[in-house]
């Protein structure tokens, strides 16, 4: 495993330190409606910033865009000694943004995901991350979303589960697929049912380390960081060898 | 037999929740779905569907890249004529 540290943050408005491992830490942004941290965390964002939440039609994905990108450039100013009016944001082909300050690019690792009332950020100064974030509640679709992103191995755990076990369980996959595939930067252009999680983590295991099939000497550490209330996954860089599956 | 942009309306009333869009109102085709506050679950799901739907195999790449309704409407349509 990495033993850097993880960077020290700072607790915020509507953010607090979550969880810390492997030079990574994580934090938890609240995102239930409250106008004062609104209007706080809309100061933060640049005019590009502004014109995308405008482009939100209703409250809430709006509310999830601005109180986390607000977040992220106080922790990224930080971490990276900037005002925040040298921080600016470049996303990759598949969306994945990257850091630049005073136009230079960054090689400090970061990624957001939010979910109903629960946002989460990775920091990772010295590597690659991706989280991802869900609330415990059943989507609507389940049966479909077991067929089509779970593997054959995966799907049978999860069809053998009982009552709320099955949601569970679906859900740390999910996330856990989620994260891998962030963390590699291309998002949900990946159809994941082509890997497996470390088999461990689907009895339970929380950490464990993952190699995607087709990038065999690119080590992830792979963290359930989920709660009772809502499942969460962050992947990030290591030197660790790969578990079998 | 129904235009692609019905069938896809209906698609989306019966397996899509858009903020302050009530079921039956009218889909504006330039509308981004993950603007529209729709998860990542039902929008995965909602590719399957789609996939079934209208009978095609669209790959995860292609279908991230289909953003609104109208782009899915104009790649289906592409993909039957």
């Amino acid at each position: 495993m990495n033993v850097a540290c993880p960077p020290a943050v700072q607790s915020g408005g509507w953010w607090q330190p979550f969880a810390a491992f492997d030079g990574v830490a994580v934090l938890h942004v609240d995102l239930a409606p409250d106008a004062l941290n609104e209007q706080r965390a809309w100061a933060w964002l640049d005019p590009a910033e502004r014109q995308r939440a405008d482009q939100f039609r209703h409250g809430g994905a709006k509310r999830q865009y601005v109180l986390c990108r607000s977040a992220l450039r106080s922790l990224l100013c930080d971490a990276l000694s900037c005002r925040n009016e040298q921080l600016a944001f470049r996303a990759s082909k598949h969306g994945k943004p990257s850091a630049f300050v005073g136009g230079s690019k960054s090689a400090f690792g970061f990624n957001v995901s939010h979910g109903g009332r629960h946002g989460l950020i990775a920091l990772a100064p010295d590597g690659t991350v991706g989280v991802d974030v869900e609330e415990r509640s059943a989507p609507r679709n389940l049966d479909v979303l077991v067929d089509t992103v779970l593997s054959p191995g995966e799907r049978a755990e999860v069809m053998a589960a009982a009552g709320d076990e099955k949601l569970r369980l679906f859900l740390n996959l999910w996330t856990m697929k989620e994260a891998l595939s962030k963390a590699r930067g291309v998002g949900m252009s990946m159809d994941v049912s082509g890997f497996e999680i470390p088999h461990g983590m689907l009895r339970g295991t929380r950490g464990g380390v993952f190699c995607f099939p087709d990038v065999p000497d690119l080590t992830w550490a792979l963290h359930n960081v989920g709660t009772d209330d809502f499942a969460a996954a962050v992947a990030c860089t290591t030197q660790a060898v790969c578990d079998a599956s | 037999m129904s235009s692609t942009e019905e069938r896809l309306r209906a698609l989306i009333d019966a397996n899509l929740e858009i903020e302050g869009r009530a079921s039956g109102q009218p889909i504006s085709l330039d509308l981004s779905l993950a603007d529209a506050g729709v998860s990542s679950t039902d929008l995965v799901a909602f590719w399957q569907l789609v996939c079934e739907e209208f009978s095609m195999d669209i790959p995860a790449e292609v279908f991230a890249e289909l953003a609104t309704p109208g782009d899915l409407i104009a790649h289906l349509d592409a993909d039957a004529g």
